[in-house]
């Protein structure tokens, strides 16, 4: 690659590219080479469609591109320019897809993405209800373009948007931008963008640094990931416009070392991006100046706390610091340094604002939440991936039209929004708009944007020591209220669901977690008691069933509740005596039923029924019994 | 200036203060345990919460800082509650087991315990599962206790520069402990014993040695190195079990060094002289014509293999007979020779008061000028340099110093060993952005935290600095306002014209581009500062080094206090001023100094040594045993049977340092107050009353009745005025002249102290014993593996002189062509190897052999 010496290179560069990439007479299959679609066999499928052409002389364009959303149903791909999307696409189908679509230009019905088994296909990816109803920003050029190939993102107008800010923009004029548009910041915190960008700017010091917080860590939240993996430029070109706006010089994009293939695009990112000159010394023959880095932070959740970060990028442990200085603030950054730390989904939408302009945005989303946000969209949920929808979007909207209803078509209960510091919200809540206000103002938040759906078979006790149990062993140790008022809450819960529950242990898990959430040091102990405080919230009851009726009504506890062999229904395939280790299942006169002086409810004869007949009741079902 | 109310107290402090700051100075107490006024805020231990009027949060005073107008409440019900859940918290896993924890009673969390505590628990009892760590030899570490509160892993890496210990593990299982769970080794300041607000660090000599509640504390001052340092030390039973640094206390603000925690423990030695000792030789009575004395028949019989004297025995005698013996010795050899065949040798570890007294005593009871101290061999070269260089008296040393320098230029010193607490300041300085370049053959602490690292090779530093001066000269970078004032200019230039940057990089070893930076940093920092150390236990530097850093300060036009070189013990100074042939004498005549007493064969024919070792501790001690066998008479003062005072016709038996009232004075100038804190077992007596007591059994009167009597007569005559000689400052060119080589001795022998010892009275101390016991001989891998030297092996470094057997330690910090040891113990004899100089620096070359 020869470096762009000025703003028309890249013009001309652009020109000849939007040309010869993606023509429009060329067939060309777009595999999903995310983590997902590679775990589920999308090389296979690529192997098998070059071994198809070559043998049938097609000439057929394939693009490995980055996550397209919806990884449920992997490996996926898309047939452009027809459009056709194919799902859970085996080797084996990869020669009907050749034949019918891209030799005779129809849809292979058998590989279309259907609702049901009874539901006609829908061959048009932008008809799957996963997809209509989703508005991609940060995720533009997800599924689009091969992330390694540079020359796909700027055939698809990428680095428009520097190209904009360099040759007609000011500094102030894009820190502006980004101020009007009321970006907020996609991390969790909703803090506005502008706002920080103007803090960072406003320090002393001729050093800056801008950060890109790629530590995403909780469970089930991949949108980072999906952007460092399947469009890393995009992450490049809004930090770089960002240290445009704040007169930085260096960058550092800290990244999970448990994303080797985001570790792996990033580099290769930067290196073409540097070949290219589009970062590094005199960017487009300007004096701007902008080199990245790549940190790989060792897998802790905590350091995606910006202070956490900032001690880890140094090389030091990762602990939080105390604030003040902010990380904007001389003394805050790194060794020292005034920084802008943003999260990654945050830079991705940046360059859109600038090339687009404000208004552009503005008119996605709600007044206070503008633009789109990302859901790893996960649980008890048909479609599960990652969705990009408009903020204001319902949550119904999003779990019973993208996310295509509850599995099995159960029963709704809660939804968990923003990772392991989010909150559970309760049915009621259904119709709430999804923006960080109104998120928060039932106490849960938008957090990274991870969402959990659980049916009436979810258990909320468990729910809730599941990711308090996450919390509480990725606290770092420094603060006493998160170290260990966390591993007590922990304990009061497993005391809870293993039915040893006490009165007044409820009171107890409340008044620590307010105190914890009021006195830990940084935002992980601050928002670490979120989901018991929620489920206890809305689901009391279930609590109160746990200690005083030792019952749990999802039945996903053991060691509560009175197991029972519903006689009616038994057929006495004797598997229930075969599972029960203690012996407490007795035969008896053709009939079989549990000596409860023997049971310790470990729930072994439960799964092992295969109709159902064992019971698990409240404690007063058995006395009546008796 | 920022005003605010804490807890309705309208207080004033400067911008950039913390809550917690402002409130501690005006006198508010608020809860903290993590919070250390030497340390960055760590805001870790969530009890210093207030709440600020107006925010719905609570504000964690250590970290936040105050802004004008705000209102802070420190004691809330509100805040009550927060603090009580920390604690309750704490105390889940922090075990209950003070009745056997040394720290109850002045324990942090059982005092914030017994302030929030409330009586019920609510929560589930959770230890960790970390037993005690009693690996080390002085520090014992117990995880269990540890509330984290990360103040011993703060202070160990932010404030001490050392960072042995860390955070091991994640969340709740966290602990405390060395790299790898290994064996604390470390420097041993145990800084972070004072700091632990728990029990989970601590000394270990003093383990279950008595309750806090049953300790007298008492204040008084370090006995080791120049920095005077403030040790207040718990007293049970009229014994020093402990000794610790209390916060803002003292010269050191409360830091203190291993030493000066752990060592006073020597006066507890067993070789602590108890009473009187008289030697019995045919030799005595024959050639003195002394009345033949009766033989007693308790003898105590001396190592053979250490007495000179095979035949002698030593007699333990009462006080009345040892000095009537020692007066009629003293008087009949000042009847047949004169009194100036008689000399005393004062040491830079007594009081002023005892030095004011041997003066006393020589000039006006002998009447002999022959009097010196051992500050000759260190502090006196210093005082003769500054002189010369800048022609004033009292060099000006402020232990401070360091804290507002931009450039801090370090020759082959590494003062973190010899004045630790000047030592922290030098890294404080550092932390704080000066810009710390050392000159050093060795990795040392203040090279780890250098921002600049000249290793150079071994006692170059006259050529580094003089090739230093060439630069700034070659690109103009000195005054050119001050020095056309001052004398030898000329001089100098014609000196450093030899001084080419390719050949000072020949002899040093440097490259020229590092030569180039650490010149041009040094020369363009707006303040600038050299420090160093001069001491009989260094080979490397002597008058030479410090005139030729001397010419650097006056060739920048800098101030002569940008020379810092502190004095090496803790009465080097007071020594230097009160002990000194040819200073302020009723006897216009200059008497024999130490190097004339010592080394000259005819010089005199009694010698008085007051509490000093020069059979151990200065160079070519076979020159000064052969003298001292050879004396008439000699009399040994000290507290314990030293190398030399095994030499002696008669022993007396002194007080230590804690046994006694009086002042030091420390490298500052500054005289502090020592405090009598115990009786002497037995019969020791102060130097200054033994001296009284001699002079009244030669029928002489000092006119000394009280130990005020002299301090009174001190504080008269020993203030100096440092106008009362004022002559102009001028450079003395110096030129390098590098060690004599030779085939035989290819190595050199470089003398170095180590941290945990101070001198050889340090090597009496059980507890740093435990760490440092015996003379280890340090050498570079490469050269090891050439001899055939194992780690730990033993080997035999002998010079033209003689030869010694050490242990060698095979080391990476050591440069090729060169081996470090340290002179602080007895056994190792390492001065019967070196050789007599002067003043001047002077490298022993050795060979060294592995011993099969």
């Amino acid at each position: 690659m020869v470096r762009l010496k000025n703003i028309n290179e890249l013009k001309e560069l652009r020109k000849v590219l939007e040309k010869e990439t993606f023509k429009p007479d060329t067939m060309r299959a777009k595999v999903c080479c995310g983590t997902a679609c590679t775990a589920t066999g999308a090389y296979k499928v690529i192997d098998t469609f070059k071994s198809e052409a070559g043998k049938r002389d097609v000439s057929l364009e394939i693009v490995k591109t980055g996550c397209q959303g919806l990884c449920q149903k992997g490996p996926v791909l898309k047939i452009e320019p027809a459009d056709i999307f194919y799902q859970r696409t085996k080797p084996e189908n990869v020669q009907w897809i050749m034949g019918y679509t891209i030799l005779g230009g129809v849809p292979y019905r058998q590989g279309l993405y259907r609702d049901n088994f009874l539901s006609e296909p829908v061959p048009l990816m932008t008809e799957v209800p996963f997809y209509k109803k989703q508005l991609r920003i940060a995720l533009r050029n997800n599924g689009r373009i091969d992330p390694c190939n540079i020359n796909h993102y700027l055939a698809v107008g990428g680095y428009k948007a520097l190209e904009k800010a360099l040759s007609s923009m000011t500094p102030d004029d894009v820190l502006n931008e980004v101020d009007k548009a009321n970006l907020r910041g996609r991390g969790g915190a909703g803090f506005p963008a502008g706002r920080k960008w103007k803090h960072s700017k406003g320090a002393p010091g001729k050093i800056k640094f801008v950060i890109a917080n790629g530590d995403e860590g909780d469970p089930g939240a991949f949108m980072d990931r999906s952007i460092m993996e399947g469009d890393p430029h995009s992450l490049l070109e809004g930090m770089a416009l960002c240290a445009y706006a704040i007169g930085a010089q260096y960058g550092f994009i800290y990244v999970r070392h448990e994303y080797p293939l985001a570790v792996k695009n990033l580099g290769l990112a930067i290196k073409q991006a540097e070949e290219l000159g589009l970062i590094g010394e005199n960017i487009l023959g300007t004096d701007f100046k902008f080199t990245v880095d790549i940190r790989e932070g060792a897998g802790a959740f905590v350091c995606g706390e910006s202070t956490a970060l900032v001690a880890s990028i140094e090389g030091e442990r990762g602990f939080p610091r105390v604030r003040p200085p902010r990380l904007s603030e001389p003394g805050g950054g790194p060794w020292g340094f005034p920084s802008n730390l943003n999260n990654i989904e945050t830079y991705a939408c940046v360059p859109v604002i600038v090339e687009k302009g404000s208004g552009y945005f503005l008119a996605i989303g709600t007044k206070n939440s503008p633009g789109t946000k990302v859901f790893a969209l996960t649980g008890k949920v048909k479609n599960t991936g990652l969705v990009e929808v408009p903020m204001g979007i319902t949550l119904r909207e999003i779990i019973y039209e993208i996310g295509g209803g509850i599995l099995g078509d159960k029963k709704f209960k809660a939804v968990q929004t923003g990772g392991p510091s989010g909150g559970c919200i309760p049915e009621k809540y259904l119709d709430l708009s999804v923006d960080f206000d109104s998120l928060i103002s039932v106490g849960s938040m938008m957090g990274s944007g991870g969402m959990v759906v659980m049916d009436e078979e979810t258990c909320m006790v468990d729910v809730a020591k599941f990711f308090l149990s996450f919390t509480q062993s990725e606290s770092c140790g420094k603060c006493p209220p998160c170290r260990i008022g966390t591993s007590q809450m922990l304990d009061i819960l497993k005391r809870i669901t293993s039915g040893q529950g006490q009165e007044g242990d409820i009171e107890r898990l409340e008044d620590l977690g307010k105190k914890i959430v009021a006195g830990a040091l940084c935002g992980l102990g601050n928002s670490a008691p979120n989901p018991v405080l929620t489920t206890i919230k809305y689901f009391r009851e279930e609590y109160e069933e746990h200690i005083r009726d030792k019952y749990c009504r999802a039945k996903v506890c053991s060691g509560l509740g009175v197991y029972t062999i519903e006689h009616s229904e038994c057929f006495l395939c004797g598997l229930c005596k075969e599972a029960c280790a203690f012996g407490a299942v007795k035969e008896l006169r053709n009939k079989f039923f549990i000596d409860q002086d023997y049971c310790t409810k470990c729930k072994a004869c439960y799964t092992a029924c295969p109709i159902g007949a064992v019971k698990v009741g409240k404690k007063e079902r058995y006395s009546v019994q008796r | 200036m920022v005003t605010l109310t804490i807890d309705g107290k309208t207080i004033e402090v400067e911008e950039g203060t913390t809550i917690l700051e402002a409130a501690l100075k005006n006198g508010i107490r608020i809860p903290n345990l993590c919070y250390d006024r030497r340390l960055k805020p760590y805001g870790a231990c969530r009890l210093c919460v207030v709440e600020v009027e107006g925010q719905p949060r609570l504000f964690a005073s250590c970290s936040s800082p105050v802004t004008a107008g705000m209102a802070v409440k420190t004691d809330t019900p509100k805040l009550r509650k927060a603090r009580q859940t920390v604690l309750e918290l704490m105390l889940v896993h922090h075990p209950l087991d003070c009745p056997l924890c040394d720290k109850a009673g002045e324990c942090d969390l059982q005092d914030f315990a017994y302030d929030y505590g409330k009586p019920e628990a609510r929560f589930i009892r959770h230890r960790k599962k970390a037993p005690p760590d009693v690996r080390g030899p002085l520090v014992e570490l117990t995880a269990n206790r540890c509330i984290l509160c990360g103040k011993c892993v703060r202070l160990c890496d932010e404030h001490q520069g050392r960072g042995a210990l860390g955070f091991i593990g994640r969340g709740f299982p966290t602990v405390v402990q060395p790299a790898f769970g290994e064996i604390l080794e470390c420097d041993y300041c145990g800084q972070c014993i004072d700091a632990c607000p728990t029990g989970a660090l601590l000394s270990k000599p003093y383990k279950f040695k008595a309750r806090p509640w049953f300790l007298e504390e008492k204040d008084t001052i370090c006995p080791f190195c120049g920095c005077g340092c403030t040790l207040t030390l718990g007293i049970r039973d009229g014994e020093i079990l402990r000794s610790r640094g209390v916060e803002g206390i003292g010269q050191s603000k409360g830091n203190l060094c291993g030493r000066g925690r752990f060592g006073f423990d020597y006066i507890y030695s067993k070789n602590r002289l108890k009473t009187p000792l008289i030697r019995i030789t045919p030799r005595n009575s024959s050639k003195l014509g002394v009345k033949s004395l009766e033989l007693k028949d308790k003898f105590q019989s001396q190592d053979s293999s250490l007495n000179p004297h095979p035949s002698s025995f030593f007699r333990e005698a009462s006080w009345t007979e040892a000095l009537n013996y020692i007066s009629e010795n003293l008087r009949s050899i000042s009847e047949q020779h004169g009194p100036s065949s008689i000399g005393a040798i004062g040491p830079h570890r007594c009081t002023n008061e005892d030095n004011h007294m041997l003066q006393k005593f020589m000039k006006n009871i002998i009447g002999s000028n022959n009097i010196d101290s051992s500050a000759a061999f260190g502090y006196a070269v210093v005082e003769k340099a500054w002189e010369t260089a800048f022609g004033q008296k009292r060099h000006s040393i402020n232990l401070t110093s360091p804290l507002d320098k931009e450039a801090i230029l370090i020759v082959e010193s590494d003062l973190t060993v010899t004045h630790p607490v000047f030592g922290l300041n030098i890294l404080q300085a550092q932390r704080e952005g000066s810009k710390i370049i050392v000159a050093d053959s060795r990795e040392t602490k203040l090279t780890r935290h250098s921002s600049q690292q000249l290793g150079i090779k071994p006692g170059t530093g006259i050529a580094l600095l003089n090739g230093i001066m060439k630069i700034i000269m070659d690109q103009g970078l000195f005054n050119k306002e001050t020095i056309s004032g001052i004398a030898g200019f000329s001089a100098l230039q014609t000196l450093l014209n030899d001084y080419t940057p390719e050949k000072v990089c020949r002899i040093t070893g440097l490259t020229e581009a590092e030569l180039t930076a650490a010149s041009e940093t040094y020369a363009r920092a707006k303040s600038r500062m050299i420090s160093l150390t001069i001491s009989a236990s260094e080979n490397t530097k002597g008058m030479d080094t410090v005139l030729a850093a001397a010419n650097l300060i006056l060739l920048l036009g800098d101030d002569p206090g940008s020379l810092q070189i502190p004095a090496e013990y803790s009465n080097s100074f007071g020594a230097y001023h009160l002990l000194n042939g040819s200073n302020g004498l009723n006897n216009s005549s200059t008497g024999k100094d130490i190097f004339e007493m010592l080394y000259n064969p005819d010089s005199i024919r009694a010698l008085y040594i007051m509490g000093e070792d020069p059979a151990l501790n200065f160079p070519d001690t076979s020159s000064i045993i052969n003298k001292l066998t050879s004396l008439d008479f000699l009399v040994v003062q000290d507290i314990a049977l030293t190398e030399t005072a095994k030499l002696a016709h008669v022993v007396l038996p002194a007080s230590s340092w804690a046994e006694k009232d009086g002042t030091f004075t420390n490298a500052e100038g500054l005289i502090q107050q020592l405090q009598k804190v115990i009786d002497a077992a037995e019969q020791p007596l102060p130097d200054w009353r033994i001296l009284k007591d001699l002079a009244l059994s030669m029928g002489k009167d000092t006119g000394i009745r009280n130990i005020e009597d002299i301090t009174k007569a001190i504080t008269s005559s020993f203030i100096l005025h440092p106008s009362s000689f004022n002559s102009q400052p001028c450079f003395s060119p110096i030129n390098y002249s590098p060690a004599e080589k030779s085939d035989t001795y290819p190595m050199a022998l470089i003398l170095r102290d180590i941290l945990q010892h101070s001198g050889s009275m340090s090597s009496r101390s059980k507890s740093l014993d435990l760490v440092a016991s015996e003379a280890i001989l340090e050498i570079n891998e490469e050269d090891a593996k050439k001899l055939g030297i194992a780690d730990n092996s033993h080997v035999k470094v002998s010079s033209s002189r003689t030869s010694v057997y050490l242990k060698a330690r095979v080391s990476d910090e050591i440069p090729e062509g060169a081996v470090f040891v340290s002179l602080h113990f007895p056994h190792a004899k390492i001065n019967t190897l070196t050789s007599h100089s002067n003043g001047m620096p002077s490298i022993t070359m050795v060979k060294i052999e592995a011993v099969k």
